[in-house]
C-alpha cells in the first residue's frame, strides 16, 4: 500500500508541475519523460524480469506510431479508437517479434530483434506511398475531449496518468505468480519448466508487454505531433530505451522511472551539442554496466536500504512435523509410471535401449549403475528434459511421450538436478513459490489487476511454501538468497522446490552427491517421511547405504541397459550387478551382461 | 540481360568478400571468447575516415580540399592499410579490456550493452573529429569502369574481392596451420583446460580482439572507394556481414566466409529487382533462417548438459 501511496504522489506532485509551468518547451520536456517511461516500463517486464534482449524496441515504437497515423488518416478513425488500436496491433508485432526468439539464444537473438527494427526502419522509409517516407504523415488526429484537441499541458497529464496506471499494474503483476515466473526465465529455463512455469509462452508474454507499452508511446508521440515520419525510427532509439531501462536499474520497479528523469532531462540539456550526447549515452551504456549493475535503483537502494542484519545461522533447524501440501489422494491400480522398451541414442553413444521400468505408488525406487549407466537420461526423459527416440513412458495412464516439461510437471512428476538448478539470486521462499506456479490459478488478467483472486492465490501459495520449509526445517532462511547457503542446503532448497509442486512421483538425481554421511543419514530420514506423506519417489544414488536403507525396489543400469531389479537384498546379490560394479571374471557371469563387463574390465 | 547479371554477379562477389571478412572477424572473437562486437560498424566506419586521414598524411595534401584522385595510388593505399590495421587493432585492444573482459563470460549477455556503448562513444569521437558529411575516397587504380563482356565493373570491386580472398586463405592458414592458430582454437574449445596447458589465454583473447578490430578497419578502408566513406557507413555493412555468419554458423570460420559470400550475392540479386528492398528482403530472410535453423547453416547443435 505504501508503494502505491508514494507513486500516487509522485504523480500528483508531477502534474502539480505541469499545472503551475506555462513553458512550452519544459511540458515537452515533461511529455518526452512519460514517453520513454512508457517504453522503459515494459522494456524492464523483457529485460528486467525475463531477462530477454531486444535491440529493436524502435520497431515497435513505429508499429504503434505508424498504426495511428494510418488509422486516423486513411480510414478516418477516432483517435482515442485508433491509440487502443495501435496499440493492439503493436502487442501483434510483439508476437511476431518473440517467435523467433523462442528457438534463437545468446548472440543471434540480440541480432534478430535488431534486424526486426531496421526491417521496420526500412519499411517506412522505403515504402513511402504507404508510409510517405521521410516526407512523413501529416494531419494525424490528435487526441480530443468534446471535440478539442489536448492542449500540451492535457498530453502530459494524459502521459503521467498513463505511466502511473501501468507502473501500478505492472507491479501486481510482477510482485506475485508472473514476476516470478519471468525471472525463472532470466535465471534457467530448463529449470523454470521443471517447475512449471510454460517457458515459451511466459516468453512471448514478456515480449507482448514490452511491445504494447512501447506501441502505446509511439502512438502517443504520433497523435501529440500530428505527425509522424521515418526519422523517429532509429537504431538509436531502440539503443536509449534499453539504455533507460539498464540505467535506472533493470529488474526494479522504480528502475524506469528513475531512469527515464534522468536521461530525458540529460538529453534535454545536452541536445544542443549532438556529439556530446552521443558520447554520454555511450559512456553511460558502458559505464552503468560497470559500476552499477543495478542501475540508479540499486545505488539508492545502497544508500538509503537497510543495513543487512546478522546472517541468520546457516544450518538445517530440527524439521517440524508438519504435513506436507499434497494433490488429493487417488487409487491407482497398477504402476504409477510405467516405462516400456524407451531408447535414447547421441551419435554412437546409447544411454538407453530398450529400458523399461514400472514404479509402484508409495514405494522409494533406486536407480543404480555405474557412471555412463543411462541414469540422468531416464530422468531427463521421464521428466521431459529430453525426449525419447522410441518406446512409451506412461504416467498414470497417459502418454508423456511428447508432454513438455512444464505439461509433465503439472501431471504431478517433480525433479531435481544432478548439478543444482536453483534460481540462485532469488530468495528461498520464491525459489520455493515457483515451485507453486503451477499449483496457483491466477491467470493474466487477475494478477493484472490485482482481483482477490489473485491475492488469495498468493496468500494460499505462502502459506504452503511456509509449511514445506518447516517440513524440512529451512524456515528460517526463507529470506536468504539460494545462491548463498552451504552446499548441502542448497540441495534442500532444490528439494523443497520440488515438492512445492506438489508431486505424485519425485525424481531426485543424486540428491546426496556432496553431502557427508551425517547429512546423508539425515536426508535418508527426510525421504523416508516424504513417502510417508504419500509421494512415491525414483531416486539415481551413488551411496550404497542410503540406497540399501530406504529403498523399497531397486533398478540397475549399466550400458543403457536394465540388467537388474527387485527389492535391495535381491539385487544386491546379483551376480550380474556385482560384474558390473566390480567387474568380476566375465567367464562366470550370465551370458546377457558380459559385454557390460569387458567394457569395464 | 546477361551483362547485367555478370555485373551483378561481380559486385555481389567483392560486397559478399567484405561481408566475408566482416564475418570471418565475428567468428574471430566469438570462438575465442563467446563475445563479440556488437559496435563492429562503428569500427568499420571509424576505420575507413582513418584510412583518408592517412592518405592525406601520405599525399601531403590539406585538409580542406577533397582527396585527389591520385592519393591512393602507388604504396599510399596499402600502407594506409597497414597503418589503420594497426590503430583499429589498438582500439579493438581497448574495446576488450573496457568492455569485454569484465562481463565475458557472466550471465545476462552485458557484453552486448558494453559492446554497443563502446561503439557509440568512438561513433561520437569520430563525429566530432570528422563530422557526419560522407567523404570521398578514391580507389588506387582509379574510378574508371572496365568493360568485360559488356559489363562494368570497378578496379576497386576487384581489388576488394582479391584483397578479401587473400586475408581470408591468410586467416585460414594460420588458424589451422600455426601454433598459434592452434592455441586459439584450444582457447575456443575450453579456457581452462586452455590455461592448464600452458596457454596464455587472455593474450590469446587480446589478440583475437585485435585482429577482428583491425579487419573490421581494413574492411572499411577497402569498401569506403565503392560507396562513400562515412561515418554511419559500417552499421549496415556489420549487421549484413553478421548475418552471413549466423548463417553460416558463428563458431564456423569457413561457414561464415560462406555466409558473407552468400548474403553479398543475395544482395546483388535482389538490387537486380528492386533496389530499395534489398535490406528488407535479406534480414526477414534471416530471421527466418534463424527460426528453422537456429544454429545457422553450419553451425554444431549445441547440448545443454542437464
Amino acid at each position: 500500500m505504501r508503494h502505491v501511496l508514494a507513486a500516487c504522489i509522485i504523480a500528483a506532485l508531477a502534474a502539480g508541475l505541469v499545472a503551475v509551468t506555462a513553458n512550452e518547451f519544459y511540458l515537452r520536456i515533461l511529455f518526452s519523460a512519460c514517453v520513454y517511461l512508457l517504453c522503459a516500463l515494459g522494456m524492464n517486464v523483457l529485460l528486467g524480469y525475463a531477462g530477454q534482449k531486444s535491440l529493436g524496441q524502435a520497431g515497435l515504437f513505429g508499429a504503434g506510431a505508424y498504426s495511428v497515423a494510418l488509422l486516423t488518416t486513411s480510414l478516418d478513425m477516432n483517435p482515442w479508437l485508433a491509440l487502443v488500436l495501435a496499440v493492439a496491433i503493436s502487442a501483434v508485432f510483439g508476437v511476431l517479434i518473440a517467435a523467433p526468439s523462442l528457438r534463437v539464444r545468446g548472440p543471434a537473438l540480440a541480432m534478430v530483434t535488431l534486424a526486426f527494427g531496421i526491417v521496420v526502419e526500412k519499411v517506412v522509409t522505403e515504402a513511402s506511398d504507404v508510409f510517405g517516407g521521410a516526407m512523413g504523415i501529416y494531419a494525424i488526429k490528435p487526441l480530443t475531449i468534446g471535440g478539442v484537441p489536448l492542449s500540451m499541458a492535457q498530453w502530459v497529464w494524459l502521459g503521467i496518468a498513463l505511466c502511473l496506471g501501468i507502473h501500478l499494474l505492472l507491479r501486481n503483476l510482477l510482485t506475485g505468480r508472473f514476476g516470478r515466473a519471468f525471472l525463472s526465465l532470466q535465471a534457467d529455463e530448463i529449470a523454470a519448466g521443471a517447475v512449471g512455469v510454460p517457458v515459451l509462452r511466459f516468453k512471448v508474454l514478456a515480449f507482448v508487454i514490452a511491445a504494447a507499452t512501447c506501441g502505446l508511446a509511439g502512438a502517443l508521440v504520433a497523435q501529440q505531433n500530428q505527425y509522424i515520419n521515418s526519422d523517429f525510427i532509429t537504431f538509436n532509439l531502440s539503443i536509449f530505451i534499453l539504455l533507460v531501462v539498464l540505467f535506472g536499474g533493470s529488474g526494479s520497479l522504480v528502475g524506469p522511472l528513475l531512469g527515464a528523469v534522468t536521461l530525458t532531462l540529460l538529453s534535454a540539456v545536452l541536445a544542443r551539442w549532438s556529439w556530446i550526447e552521443r558520447f554520454a549515452n555511450g559512456a553511460l551504456l558502458l559505464f552503468a554496466l560497470y559500476a552499477m549493475p543495478k542501475g540508479l535503483a540499486g545505488v539508492l537502494s545502497g544508500v538509503f536500504g537497510k543495513i543487512a542484519g546478522p546472517k541468520a545461522a546457516a544450518e538445517i533447524r530440527p524439521p517440524a512435523d508438519v504435513p506436507l501440501p499434497t494433490r488429493p489422494a487417488i487409487v491407482v491400480d497398477g504402476p504409477l509410471l510405467q516405462a516400456d522398451d524407451v531408447c535414447k541414442s547421441y551419435g554412437g553413444v546409447r544411454p538407453a535401449h530398450n529400458i523399461g521400468a514400472r514404479l509402484m505408488p508409495g514405494d522409494i525406487h533406486a536407480l543404480i549403475g555405474p557412471n555412463g549407466a543411462g541414469k540422468s537420461t531416464l530422468i531427463n526423459m521421464l521428466s521431459g528434459v529430453v525426449r525419447a527416440d522410441a518406446g512409451r513412458i506412461a504416467f498414470l495412464g497417459a502418454d508423456l511421450k511428447h508432454a513438455t516439461m512444464h505439461a509433465i510437471c503439472h501431471r504431478g512428476i517433480a525433479r531435481t538436478f544432478q548439478n543444482l538448478r536453483l534460481f540462485r539470486e532469488l530468495s528461498v521462499l520464491d525459489n520455493v513459490l515457483l515451485g507453486q506456479h503451477a499449483r496457483m490459478s491466477n491467470g493474466f488478467l487477475s494478477s493484472l489487476f490485482g482481483l482477490p483472486r489473485a491475492r488469495r492465490e498468493e496468500a494460499r501459495a505462502r502459506q504452503r511454501a511456509g509449511a514445506i520449509l518447516d517440513f524440512l526445517g529451512l524456515s528460517h532462511l526463507a529470506e536468504a538468497p539460494a545462491g548463498s547457503l552451504a552446499y548441502g542446503l542448497q540441495r534442500r532448497v532444490e528439494l523443497a522446490r520440488a515438492l512445492a509442486t506438489e508431486p505424485r512421483l519425485l525424481l531426485l538425481d543424486e540428491p546426496a552427491a556432496g553431502l557427508n554421511p551425517q547429512e546423508t543419514a539425515e536426508l535418508g530420514d527426510l525421504l523416508l517421511r516424504v513417502r510417508a506423506q504419500g509421494i512415491t519417489i525414483l531416486l539415481v544414488e551413488h551411496h550404497m547405504d542410503l540406497v540399501m536403507r530406504i529403498s523399497d525396489h531397486v533398478i540397475v543400469l549399466d550400458y543403457g541397459e536394465k540388467i537388474s531389479e527387485g527389492t535391495p537384498a535381491l539385487v544386491q546379490s546379483d551376480p550380474r550387478v556385482m560384474a558390473a560394479y566390480l567387474g568380476t571374471d566375465v567367464e562366470e557371469m550370465a551370458p546377457a551382461s558380459s559385454h557390460a563387463v569387458a567394457g569395464l574390465a | 540481360m546477361l551483362a547485367t547479371w555478370l555485373q551483378a554477379l561481380v559486385s555481389g562477389l567483392a560486397i559478399g568478400g567484405v561481408y566475408a571478412l566482416i564475418a570471418l572477424s565475428f567468428s574471430i572473437t566469438f570462438t575465442t571468447t563467446k563475445t563479440l562486437n556488437f559496435s563492429q560498424g562503428e569500427f568499420i566506419g571509424v576505420g575507413a575516415f582513418l584510412g583518408v586521414a592517412v592518405l592525406y598524411l601520405l599525399s601531403g595534401q590539406d585538409e580542406g580540399a577533397a582527396l585527389a584522385p591520385g592519393a591512393s595510388a602507388g604504396f599510399n593505399y596499402p600502407l594506409a592499410a597497414i597503418a589503420v590495421g594497426a590503430a583499429v587493432g589498438v582500439i579493438g585492444i581497448l574495446l576488450f579490456i573496457t568492455a569485454v573482459r569484465p562481463f565475458a563470460g557472466k550471465p545476462g549477455m552485458s557484453w552486448v550493452m558494453s559492446t554497443i556503448g563502446f561503439g557509440i562513444i568512438l561513433q561520437s569521437i569520430g563525429l566530432a573529429i570528422w563530422g557526419p558529411a560522407p567523404v570521398n575516397l578514391p580507389s588506387p587504380f582509379g574510378d574508371d569502369v572496365i568493360r568485360i563482356a559488356g559489363a562494368g565493373v570497378r578496379p576497386q570491386e576487384i581489388l576488394v574481392l582479391v584483397v578479401a580472398i587473400v586475408l581470408m586463405i591468410g586467416l585460414d592458414l594460420l588458424l589451422r596451420r600455426t601454433r598459434m592458430g592452434k592455441a586459439m582454437r584450444a582457447v575456443a574449445n575450453n579456457p581452462s583446460v586452455a590455461a592448464l596447458m600452458g596457454i596464455n589465454v587472455s593474450a590469446v583473447m587480446i589478440g583475437a580482439f585485435a585482429l577482428s578490430s583491425a579487419l573490421a578497419g581494413i574492411g572499411g578502408l577497402l569498401v569506403a572507394p565503392i560507396a562513400s566513406a562515412s561515418i554511419f557507413m559500417g552499421l549496415g555493412i556489420a549487421l549484413k556481414a553478421f548475418s552471413g555468419a549466423i548463417v553460416g554458423g558463428l563458431d564456423n570460420p569457413r561457414g561464415c566466409i560462406f555466409g558473407g559470400f552468400a548474403l553479398g550475392l543475395l544482395e546483388a540479386s535482389v538490387a537486380l529487382w528492386q533496389a530499395q528492398w534489398r535490406e528488407i528482403v535479406i534480414f526477414l530472410l534471416i530471421i527466418l533462417v534463424l527460426a528453422i535453423r537456429p544454429q545457422g547453416l553450419f553451425g554444431a547443435r549445441t547440448l545443454d548438459k542437464v
